[in-house]
């Protein structure tokens, strides 16, 4: 592989010679104008029904629209930020238990971590939303979102972190074992540290997931990005206009986060790579 | 002894009748050995003979099934405090260095002063600093393990080991993973230390270096204890078969290298 920026389609294909190079112009030439074909058929299809009509865009001209977007994703971020924070914190703890020395620990956590993975988030919302409150668990609707994104993220959070800690060299902990320092010190001086590095891209990735499910907050009614663009396209009738635009924002930011993410994962493995 | 050294009959290192199972496979089989204060012992034996399973076992990185092992007068438990204690108190240092890929050099040295002896940044810095210029690598204190040498980053281990003043040191064939050019700097390190008085436990294959410095050799074959000798003697005329076939062996490969 040439470096780091050798890509799964360097591994698979040779680099392309003259005749392939043709073949590639071609399938290219044709993709696009599939694409535009497509594309020029939607907006048709858009026009017919009158969805290009500018009343339905030029809500976007006005000052008002702007901030009831802003206001709605700025609870999305809110929701996203405390629902990383949360899942984190609860997938470090999660992890601990599940490779601390005490079987009944790792048994319990394994056991929440499998929950958590394996339910899908709007369960964990229906039950906070539904299931809750007729045991007298009345949540303010921002945790009625929160709670569950958290728990839905924390299992895969837990799994991401143990498998750092366990591609951390053996050699470490004994060399930091036979210096006499006890255990919990090797664990946090020595291992996390060196873990937690190898799978902060992951991390990050995952926000991408805590992110888009926080979309899931029109169902317990919390003012995010996604129940303010219903509430605008009720009101307006501005369907395709303003998924359109919501569509934009929701692709900005996760592509920022990949980028993010990106990054990350060239500098960690340049560091790693130097490291060995 | 050799070398014309005096070494006391203070005993550092006692193991007593030590028995171990890898599964079905007996590596360690009655193991006998007493360390005094100042010697240096020189392990040596065919690969896979439990040679380094030995030197783990002296500081417990290795379980045993039974048997006795005996720190100073201590006897070292199984877990807990005491056995972090004293395994403070013996240092080792690894074929593969084992430096803590993610902390600087200097941190390297002085992270068990001050995590296990609550030394202060300033005092374990300034002692680290001592050190690392014993061993010739201070002006590398602020690089990562990854930006030094492997000679180099052994000599560090070899610091990182003194910082907690060990009454001993352990060494699993310390330059086995090294490039020929830098053994000799890693073994030098290692002469000087035995001069000091440093009490060692040495495994290597490194067999000129063993006649040098060692007061004692252990050979070791399936397990077993089977000749123990200075090392005058040990070389001119060791006393097994196996012994004599495993030095016939080095040799061979030695002339064909
Ligand atoms: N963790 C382990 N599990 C199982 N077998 C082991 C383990 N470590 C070492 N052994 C086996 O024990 C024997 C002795 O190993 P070792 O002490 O490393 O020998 P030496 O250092 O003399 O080459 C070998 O047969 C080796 O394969
Ligand atoms: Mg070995």
């Amino acid at each position: 592989m040439n470096g780091a920026h050798a890509s799964i389609r360097d591994v698979l294909y040779d680099a392309p010679g003259p005749k392939a190079k043709r073949r590639i112009a071609f399938v290219t030439v044709i993709s696009l104008l599939a694409l535009a074909a497509l594309l020029a058929a939607i907006v048709r299809r858009f026009y017919v029904t009158g969805q290009l009509d500018p009343k339905y865009w030029s809500i976007f001209l006005r000052y008002t629209t702007w901030r009831f977007i802003g206001r709605g994703l700025l609870g999305t971020l809110q929701v996203a930020a405390a629902s990383s924070v949360l899942a984190f914190a609860a997938g470090m703890l999660l992890m601990m238990a599940r490779v601390c020395r005490y079987r009944v620990l790792n048994a319990i956590a394994t056991f929440i971590i499998e929950l958590s993975r394996g339910i899908p988030t709007l369960l964990f919302i229906y039950f906070f939303f539904l299931l809750a409150p007729q045991f007298g668990l009345q949540l303010p609707s921002f945790w009625r979102i929160t709670l569950p994104v958290s728990i839905s993220a924390m299992g895969v959070t837990a799994e991401a972190l143990r498998s750092g800690v366990n591609a951390v060299p053996r050699g470490q902990t004994e060399a930091a074992v036979s210096l006499g320092m006890r255990s919990a010190s090797v664990f946090f001086k020595i291992v996390f540290p060196q873990g937690f590095r190898y799978v902060i891209p992951t991390l990050i990735s995952e926000m991408v997931i805590v992110f888009k499910d926080t979309t899931y907050a029109y169902v317990v009614n919390y003012a995010d990005l996604m129940q303010n663009a219903k509430v605008l396209i009720s009101n307006y009738d501005a369907l395709l206009a303003v998924y359109l635009v919501v569509a934009v924002i929701y692709i900005v930011i996760n592509y920022l986060i990949n980028k993010l993410a990106a990054t990350v994962e060239r500098r960690t493995r340049a560091a790693v790579a130097a490291a060995k | 002894m050799s070398n014309g050294k005096i070494i006391s009959q203070e005993p550092i290192i006692e193991l007593k009748h030590i028995d171990k199972h890898f599964g079905s496979l007996h590596v360690l089989k009655d193991i006998n050995l007493t360390v005094h204060k100042g010697e240096v012992v020189v392990i040596i034996g065919p690969s896979g003979s439990g040679k380094s399973t030995l030197c783990r076992t002296i500081n417990r990185l290795e379980t045993i099934d039974s048997g006795e092992i005996v720190i100073d007068g201590s006897v070292m438990p199984k877990e807990g405090k005491k056995l972090a204690e004293l395994r403070s108190q013996i240092g080792m240092v690894f074929q593969s260095f084992n430096l803590f890929a993610h902390k600087t050099i200097l941190d390297n040295v002085t992270i068990a002063p001050r995590d296990v002896l609550k030394k202060s940044k300033r005092e374990a810095e300034e002692e680290a600093m001592q050190l690392l210029k014993r061993v010739g690598v201070d002006s590398q204190a602020g690089k990562v393990p990854a930006q030094l040498s492997g000679g180099q980053q052994q000599r560090v281990a070899i610091a990182r080991s003194l910082a907690m003043h060990p009454k001993a040191i352990l060494f699993d064939e310390p330059t086995s993973a090294l490039d020929p050019e830098m053994i000799g700097e890693v073994l030098d390190v290692m002469t000087e230390l035995a001069r000091d008085g440093m009490t060692m436990v040495i495994v290597t294959h490194e067999m000129n270096f063993a006649r040098r410095v060692a007061d004692r050799v252990i050979f070791m074959d399936g397990g077993s204890i089977l000749e123990e000798a200075a090392p005058e003697e040990f070389f001119a005329a060791p006393k097994t078969q196996r012994a004599r076939d495993f030095l016939n062996s080095l040799g061979d490969r030695e002339s064909r290298s």
